[in-house]
């Protein structure tokens, strides 16, 4: 056996001999609650970044007034347009077959195509 | 390359606290045993792997599988961790390490086993910490010379040559155990 391997050999035997750390009592507890903090403070980031987004936004469309104001006014808003919306399709649809009764008569080489224009 | 960690570390750092609990199982008895041998002291190793897990949450949601193995990186961190620590540490005066006592085991001596592991670990301790980094790493997380070199960050060469002094100087420390560690 070589010298570096005699070292090899040894030294593996001894550090064999050595006892292997047992973890305190709530090691792994404590490792959990590290990662605990750690998922709450980026959970608070992610609020805070979107908190600050609407903040901003509604400075933007209602400078001055409480968040409420313009999350109300957007909400207001949304209901009027679902309303309209769901009032909406028979008034097109109404439209559409008047449509289809007078096809329009606009092309693309309608002033090629005119008569008298063909002079 | 097949990362078995790769999907526990993207899921953690989406939050999933099963694969963080599952990171930590796998993973932290081996780093304890490392950061313990490096450091010496229980409480100072476990604020390390403390230390290098928090690292490790911070840094899961940007982890890019397939750059380096998870693992690698990790003791990576662990490393630079202890040797944070060891520089920390205030250097003893000359005249107080007079005056500890040699309760050294003298070789004719009856050594229980944990007599016997305190030597051995006072032996490795007092090798320089790259070479005892070297040892640990090959050692406990059996690793291979090139993973070994790749964490501590040097040449497969260079690893070769810290591990052959390492092991030289810490077989000459415990000579006087021979009997006690075995022939093989």
């Amino acid at each position: 056996m070589t010298g570096e391997n005699a070292d090899r050999d040894f030294v593996d035997r001894a550090l064999r001999q050595l006892p292997r750390p047992i973890p305190s009592p709530g090691f792994e507890a404590a490792l959990m609650a590290g990662y605990d903090a750690w998922n709450a403070e980026r959970n608070k980031g992610v609020w805070a970044a979107i908190r600050a987004s609407a903040r901003g936004f509604s400075e933007v469309i209602w400078p001055g007034a409480p968040l409420w104001v313009p999350a109300s006014a957007l909400a207001a808003a949304l209901l009027v347009g679902a309303g309209v919306g769901t009032a909406l399709p028979a008034a097109q649809a109404e439209q559409s077959a008047f449509s289809l009764e007078q096809p329009g008569s606009f092309t693309l080489f309608a002033s090629d195509l005119a008569p008298e224009e063909d002079l | 390359m097949h990362d078995p960690d790769a999907d526990d570390v993207a899921k953690a750092g989406q939050g999933d606290r099963a694969a963080a609990a599952r990171l930590i199982g796998r993973h932290t008895p081996k780093l304890l045993t490392v950061a313990r041998r490096m450091l010496g002291a229980q409480a100072e190793a476990e604020d390390a792997v403390q230390e290098v897990f928090l690292k490790l949450w911070t840094h899961a949601a940007r982890w890019q599988p397939g750059k380096a193995r998870f693992e690698t990186w990790l003791y990576r961190v662990m490393l630079n961790q202890c040797y944070d620590r060891l520089r920390r540490r205030p250097t003893a005066p000359l005249e107080a390490a007079e005056e500890v006592a040699d309760d050294s085991v003298p070789p004719d001596a009856r050594l229980d086993e944990g007599v016997l592991g305190r030597e051995i670990g006072r032996a490795l301790e007092d090798l320089p910490e790259r070479q005892r980094a070297a040892i640990l790493l090959c050692h406990f997380r059996e690793l291979g010379n090139i993973e070994a070199a790749e964490i501590m960050g040097i040449s497969v060469e260079a690893l070769e040559s810290l591990l052959a002094r390492g092991r030289r100087s810490l077989k000459s420390r415990l000579e006087h155990l021979k009997g006690f560690v075995g022939d093989g």
